[in-house]
């Protein structure tokens, strides 16, 4: 598999998952697109793991794996908590540290 | 051009990840998303075997579609009434900018591939017979990458309690 198609698949992944994250109102769905961006970030991990034969590339996935884990634990718990508050899951309306 | 040696089936991958990553965030309802995003890491896996990382592939499906995207899932239906409510209130920003700064990042990300000086051919290195096996990969882990590991476990620990912090309800 050539560098070039990774390559373009991996960034338009990203580019899509930030669009996302700028766009998307809904909390859950901004955060999906944090997710997606770490996802194109893995693929081309695994690519260039595989293409120079050495695993550390494969390692690192595995740390973004636990990374993410953890980090969508507390960023739901902490959407789940503004909901509470708030009772919207609307990211415009969280601005609360506005000056 | 450069993309000579991509079979069909690799094709057929791309065009499916791409397809449902837009199909993450055009997707009318959160549900919707949420299966989309089940569709990404599904492609991605079949990625992750295409390039003979079979452990990854398991991982990611176990742990990605299998714990990450079930909470998902499980908040998204919790907010089952809030998600409509969204539209009531007015949107900040304006579509024109919007698109705009789509449309820059796209450009620059473009320019980039573009730039880059690649290598011709990348030669795969599948023909290693033990690459991306859990042996292979549990002897690199726990000897050369033992401290992160061990960092890795202590930020799940912390992560925990964190979470138990965040939902306790204030008496």
């Amino acid at each position: 598999m050539p560098l070039l198609y990774i390559m373009v698949i991996s960034l338009s992944m990203f580019t899509i998952g930030i669009i996302g994250a700028l766009v998307k109102r809904n909390a859950l769905l901004f955060f999906l697109s944090i997710e997606l961006m770490l996802n194109a970030a893995n693929l081309l991990f695994v690519y260039f793991a595989q293409s120079w034969g050495n695993q550390i590339g494969l390692l690192w996935v595995f740390f973004v794996l636990v990374i993410a884990a953890a980090e969508v634990a507390i960023g739901l718990a902490l959407i789940i908590n503004l909901f509470r508050q708030k009772q919207v899951v609307d990211v415009d309306q969280y601005n609360d540290l506005r000056g | 051009m450069a993309l000579a040696g991509v079979s069909f089936i690799q094709w057929l991958l791309g065009a499916m990840l791409i397809f449902s990553s837009l199909g993450v965030i055009l997707a009318k309802k959160p549900m919707h998303s949420g299966l989309f995003f089940l569709l990404v890491l599904l492609t991605l896996a079949g990625f992750y075997l295409e390039l003979s990382a079979q452990f990854i592939a398991a991982v990611q499906l176990l742990i990605y579609a299998g714990a990450i995207l079930v909470i998902f899932v499980f908040v998204i239906v919790l907010f089952q009434d809030a998600h409509a409510q969204i539209i009531k209130y007015a949107s900040r920003c304006k579509p024109l900018w919007l698109a705009l700064a789509a449309f820059a990042l796209t450009l620059t990300l473009v320019a980039v591939v573009f730039s880059l000086t690649l290598p011709p051919t990348v030669a795969l290195h599948t023909d290693k017979p033990n690459f991306g096996t859990v042996q292979s990969l549990g002897i690199d882990l726990y000897s050369q990458f033992f401290f992160p590991f061990e960092v890795a476990s202590l930020v799940i620990l912390l992560a925990i309690v964190g979470v138990i912090y965040f939902a306790k309800k204030e008496s």
